[in-house]
Protein backbone atom coordinates (compact mmCIF):
# COMPACT_ATOMS: atom_id res chain seq x y z
CA UNK A 1 0.00 0.00 0.00
CA UNK A 2 2.80 2.83 0.61
CA UNK A 3 4.60 1.82 -2.68
CA UNK A 4 0.78 2.12 -4.30
CA UNK A 5 1.00 5.68 -2.43
CA UNK A 6 4.24 6.58 -2.94
CA UNK A 7 4.26 5.79 -6.72
CA UNK A 8 0.78 7.63 -7.06
CA UNK A 9 2.73 10.68 -5.63
CA UNK A 10 5.58 10.38 -7.89
CA UNK A 11 3.19 9.65 -10.96
CA UNK A 12 0.94 12.53 -10.18
CA UNK A 13 3.86 15.29 -10.17
CA UNK A 14 5.32 13.94 -12.98
CA UNK A 15 1.87 14.24 -14.97
CA UNK A 16 1.32 17.66 -13.70
CA UNK A 17 4.93 18.71 -14.40
CA UNK A 18 4.79 17.06 -18.29
CA UNK A 19 0.98 18.69 -18.50
CA UNK A 20 1.71 22.01 -17.41
CA UNK A 21 5.10 21.85 -19.66
CA UNK A 22 2.87 21.35 -22.93
CA UNK A 23 0.67 23.67 -21.83
CA UNK A 24 3.88 26.74 -21.15
CA UNK A 25 4.61 25.95 -24.71
CA UNK A 26 0.97 26.18 -25.84
CA UNK A 27 -0.38 28.97 -24.11
CA UNK A 28 2.33 30.19 -21.99
CA UNK A 29 2.65 30.53 -18.30
CA UNK A 30 -0.43 31.38 -16.08
CA UNK A 31 -0.94 31.92 -12.58
CA UNK A 32 -2.31 28.89 -11.65
CA UNK A 33 1.13 26.94 -13.49
CA UNK A 34 3.68 29.70 -11.88
CA UNK A 35 2.01 28.28 -7.91
CA UNK A 36 2.40 25.24 -8.65
CA UNK A 37 5.99 25.38 -9.99
CA UNK A 38 6.75 27.60 -7.23
CA UNK A 39 5.14 24.84 -5.17
CA UNK A 40 7.71 22.26 -7.00
CA UNK A 41 10.75 24.75 -6.41
CA UNK A 42 9.92 25.08 -2.56
CA UNK A 43 9.67 21.35 -2.16
CA UNK A 44 12.56 20.80 -3.29
CA UNK A 45 14.31 23.12 -1.16
CA UNK A 46 12.99 21.99 2.18
CA UNK A 47 13.69 18.34 0.74
CA UNK A 48 17.30 19.45 0.66
CA UNK A 49 17.04 21.40 3.67
CA UNK A 50 15.56 17.99 5.72
CA UNK A 51 18.19 15.65 3.76
CA UNK A 52 21.20 18.05 5.27
CA UNK A 53 19.23 18.31 9.02
CA UNK A 54 19.05 13.97 8.41
CA UNK A 55 22.51 13.75 7.69
CA UNK A 56 24.61 16.16 9.50
CA UNK A 57 22.72 16.30 12.90
CA UNK A 58 21.89 13.91 15.55
CA UNK A 59 18.94 15.82 17.51
CA UNK A 60 16.37 13.84 19.58
CA UNK A 61 13.23 13.27 17.55
CA UNK A 62 11.17 16.40 18.91
CA UNK A 63 14.01 18.66 18.83
CA UNK A 64 14.97 17.87 14.86
CA UNK A 65 11.26 18.24 14.00
CA UNK A 66 10.93 21.50 15.84
CA UNK A 67 14.28 23.01 14.06
CA UNK A 68 12.70 21.39 10.82
CA UNK A 69 9.61 23.61 11.69
CA UNK A 70 11.36 26.68 12.12
CA UNK A 71 13.80 25.89 8.70
CA UNK A 72 10.62 25.13 6.79
CA UNK A 73 8.35 28.00 8.70
CA UNK A 74 11.26 30.16 7.36
CA UNK A 75 11.83 28.95 4.34
CA UNK A 76 7.72 29.32 3.28
CA UNK A 77 7.42 32.52 4.33
CA UNK A 78 11.09 34.01 3.02
CA UNK A 79 9.67 32.24 -0.75
CA UNK A 80 5.98 33.40 0.14
CA UNK A 81 6.91 36.65 0.35
CA UNK A 82 9.48 36.93 -2.74
CA UNK A 83 6.79 34.73 -4.73
CA UNK A 84 3.72 37.25 -3.25
CA UNK A 85 1.65 34.22 -1.46
CA UNK A 86 0.89 36.60 1.37
CA UNK A 87 -0.16 39.85 2.11
CA UNK A 88 1.73 41.51 4.98
CA UNK A 89 -1.06 41.08 7.21
CA UNK A 90 -1.45 37.35 6.77
CA UNK A 91 2.40 36.02 6.96
CA UNK A 92 1.84 34.24 10.06
CA UNK A 93 -0.68 31.44 8.01
CA UNK A 94 2.61 30.06 7.30
CA UNK A 95 3.47 28.89 10.66
CA UNK A 96 -0.16 26.89 10.44
CA UNK A 97 -0.03 25.43 7.20
CA UNK A 98 3.55 23.98 7.68
CA UNK A 99 2.64 23.45 11.48
CA UNK A 100 -0.08 20.83 10.23
CA UNK A 101 2.23 18.93 7.65
CA UNK A 102 5.00 18.76 10.19
CA UNK A 103 2.89 17.37 13.16
CA UNK A 104 1.46 14.57 10.72
CA UNK A 105 5.14 13.65 9.86
CA UNK A 106 6.12 13.44 13.51
CA UNK A 107 3.41 11.30 14.45
CA UNK A 108 4.00 9.05 10.88
CA UNK A 109 7.52 9.33 11.79
CA UNK A 110 6.97 7.94 15.54
CA UNK A 111 4.79 5.30 14.58
CA UNK A 112 7.03 4.24 11.59
CA UNK A 113 9.79 4.07 14.06
CA UNK A 114 8.13 2.04 16.82
CA UNK A 115 7.05 -0.36 14.16
CA UNK A 116 10.93 -0.97 12.98
CA UNK A 117 12.30 -1.44 16.42
CA UNK A 118 9.37 -4.03 16.90
CA UNK A 119 10.60 -5.84 13.45
CA UNK A 120 13.73 -5.91 14.07
CA UNK A 121 13.74 -7.39 17.58
CA UNK A 122 11.59 -9.87 16.87
CA UNK A 123 13.79 -10.31 14.33
CA UNK A 124 17.12 -10.71 16.75
CA UNK A 125 14.79 -13.24 18.65
CA UNK A 126 14.11 -15.63 16.31
CA UNK A 127 17.61 -15.57 15.01
CA UNK A 128 18.98 -15.83 18.48
CA UNK A 129 16.58 -18.33 19.22
CA UNK B 1 18.57 -28.82 -1.26
CA UNK B 2 20.44 -31.89 0.10
CA UNK B 3 23.35 -30.27 3.06
CA UNK B 4 26.21 -32.07 4.26
CA UNK B 5 28.82 -32.07 6.76
CA UNK B 6 31.59 -33.63 7.53
CA UNK B 7 34.67 -33.03 9.90
CA UNK B 8 37.92 -33.10 8.40
CA UNK B 9 40.48 -32.45 10.30
CA UNK B 10 43.42 -30.25 9.55
CA UNK B 11 42.28 -28.97 6.90
CA UNK B 12 40.81 -25.30 6.23
CA UNK B 13 37.10 -24.64 6.11
CA UNK B 14 36.06 -26.06 2.24
CA UNK B 15 32.76 -25.83 1.11
CA UNK B 16 31.53 -27.26 -2.22
CA UNK B 17 28.46 -26.59 -3.77
CA UNK B 18 27.13 -29.31 -6.35
CA UNK B 19 24.70 -27.93 -8.96
CA UNK B 20 22.42 -29.45 -11.38
CA UNK B 21 22.64 -26.13 -13.60
CA UNK B 22 24.04 -23.03 -12.82
CA UNK B 23 21.07 -20.23 -12.19
CA UNK B 24 20.33 -17.47 -10.07
CA UNK B 25 19.68 -19.42 -6.85
CA UNK B 26 23.62 -21.05 -7.27
CA UNK B 27 24.73 -17.81 -8.08
CA UNK B 28 23.19 -16.09 -4.89
CA UNK B 29 24.55 -18.87 -2.58
CA UNK B 30 27.67 -18.69 -3.91
CA UNK B 31 28.17 -14.71 -3.41
CA UNK B 32 26.53 -15.41 0.44
CA UNK B 33 29.31 -17.77 1.02
CA UNK B 34 31.77 -15.79 -0.86
CA UNK B 35 30.96 -12.62 1.49
CA UNK B 36 31.74 -14.92 4.59
CA UNK B 37 35.11 -14.87 4.50
CA UNK B 38 35.34 -11.40 4.06
CA UNK B 39 38.10 -9.91 6.41
CA UNK B 40 39.67 -7.07 6.96
CA UNK B 41 43.43 -5.97 8.13
CA UNK B 42 43.73 -4.50 11.70
CA UNK B 43 46.77 -3.15 13.10
CA UNK B 44 47.81 -3.06 16.35
CA UNK B 45 50.64 -2.28 18.45
CA UNK B 46 52.27 -5.47 17.74
CA UNK B 47 51.23 -5.32 14.43
CA UNK B 48 48.50 -6.46 11.77
CA UNK B 49 46.08 -8.86 12.58
CA UNK B 50 43.38 -10.69 9.98
CA UNK B 51 39.74 -10.13 11.41
CA UNK B 52 37.04 -12.18 10.08
CA UNK B 53 34.22 -10.27 9.53
CA UNK B 54 31.69 -12.40 11.97
CA UNK B 55 34.25 -11.59 14.63
CA UNK B 56 33.44 -7.30 13.96
CA UNK B 57 31.08 -5.82 16.49
CA UNK B 58 31.26 -2.68 14.79
CA UNK B 59 33.45 -0.65 12.76
CA UNK B 60 34.03 3.29 13.62
CA UNK B 61 35.20 6.58 12.50
CA UNK B 62 36.75 8.48 14.88
CA UNK B 63 38.11 12.03 14.17
CA UNK B 64 38.86 10.27 10.09
CA UNK B 65 40.56 7.33 11.53
CA UNK B 66 38.80 3.97 11.54
CA UNK B 67 38.55 1.46 14.57
CA UNK B 68 37.53 -1.95 14.53
CA UNK B 69 36.21 -3.16 17.21
CA UNK B 70 35.59 -7.09 18.16
CA UNK B 71 34.21 -8.20 21.27
CA UNK B 72 36.52 -7.34 23.18
CA UNK B 73 39.53 -5.87 21.23
CA UNK B 74 40.25 -2.47 18.82
CA UNK B 75 41.46 -2.33 15.72
CA UNK B 76 43.27 0.22 13.68
CA UNK B 77 41.95 -0.31 10.44
CA UNK B 78 43.58 1.77 7.07
CA UNK B 79 41.00 2.69 4.42
CA UNK B 80 37.40 4.45 4.40
CA UNK B 81 34.40 3.91 5.34
CA UNK B 82 33.57 3.85 1.74
CA UNK B 83 35.96 1.37 1.18
CA UNK B 84 34.27 -0.73 3.80
CA UNK B 85 30.91 0.02 2.66
CA UNK B 86 31.75 -1.62 -1.20
CA UNK B 87 32.91 -4.57 0.66
CA UNK B 88 30.10 -5.57 2.94
CA UNK B 89 26.98 -5.35 0.80
CA UNK B 90 24.64 -8.44 1.23
CA UNK B 91 26.69 -9.26 4.52
CA UNK B 92 25.24 -8.50 7.86
CA UNK B 93 26.88 -4.96 8.56
CA UNK B 94 25.08 -2.10 7.95
CA UNK B 95 25.35 1.74 8.43
CA UNK B 96 23.78 2.77 11.62
CA UNK B 97 24.91 6.77 11.73
CA UNK B 98 27.25 9.12 10.07
CA UNK B 99 30.15 7.33 11.74
CA UNK B 100 29.69 3.80 12.34
CA UNK B 101 28.77 0.14 10.79
CA UNK B 102 27.32 -2.44 13.13
CA UNK B 103 27.04 -6.10 12.43
CA UNK B 104 24.04 -6.59 12.95
CA UNK B 105 24.38 -10.46 13.46
CA UNK B 106 25.70 -9.37 17.28
CA UNK B 107 22.79 -6.92 18.16
CA UNK B 108 21.27 -7.92 20.82
CA UNK B 109 18.23 -5.13 21.25
CA UNK B 110 17.57 -1.90 19.95
CA UNK B 111 16.14 0.40 22.31
CA UNK B 112 14.57 3.75 22.32
CA UNK B 113 15.47 5.66 24.70
CA UNK B 114 14.65 9.03 26.18
CA UNK B 115 14.48 12.38 23.84
CA UNK B 116 13.66 9.25 21.28
CA UNK B 117 17.45 9.07 20.79
CA UNK B 118 17.94 4.83 19.32
CA UNK B 119 20.54 2.54 21.08
CA UNK B 120 21.98 -0.34 19.77
CA UNK B 121 22.92 -2.93 22.79
CA UNK B 122 25.33 -5.20 21.61
CA UNK B 123 26.39 -8.98 22.76
CA UNK B 124 28.93 -7.31 24.16
CA UNK B 125 26.54 -4.65 26.05
CA UNK B 126 28.08 -1.86 24.23
CA UNK B 127 26.03 0.59 23.04
CA UNK B 128 25.89 2.48 20.17
CA UNK B 129 23.86 5.50 19.10
CA UNK B 130 21.59 4.62 15.74
CA UNK B 131 20.64 7.11 13.36
CA UNK B 132 16.65 6.79 12.77
CA UNK B 133 17.62 7.16 9.38
CA UNK B 134 19.25 4.27 8.70
CA UNK B 135 17.04 2.10 11.08
CA UNK B 136 15.09 1.11 7.53
CA UNK B 137 18.69 -0.30 6.29
CA UNK B 138 18.66 -2.41 9.47
CA UNK B 139 15.14 -3.46 8.99
CA UNK B 140 15.77 -4.64 5.62
CA UNK B 141 19.05 -7.03 6.79
CA UNK B 142 15.93 -8.78 9.09
CA UNK B 143 13.89 -8.72 5.68
CA UNK B 144 16.26 -10.14 3.68
CA UNK B 145 17.48 -13.34 6.10
CA UNK B 146 13.96 -13.76 6.02
CA UNK B 147 13.55 -13.29 9.70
Amino acid sequence: MKRILRDTCILSALMTLSVFVISIVWVGMTDEIKLVLELFILSFIISLGNYFLDEYTSLPMIGSYAVKYIAATGLVMLFGFIAGWFYRSNFWMAFIYVGIVIVLAYFIDAFKIKRDIDYINSGIKKKKG
Amino acid sequence: MRIEKRLVEGRPLTVIIEYPEWNESVESLVRKIGRMDISFVGKTEEGSVNIGISDVYYIENVERKLFIYTEGDVYRFDGSMSDIESRIEDTALVRISRTCIMNTDHLKEIKQIRNSHLEAVMDNDEKLIVSRKYLPDIKRIFKREGI
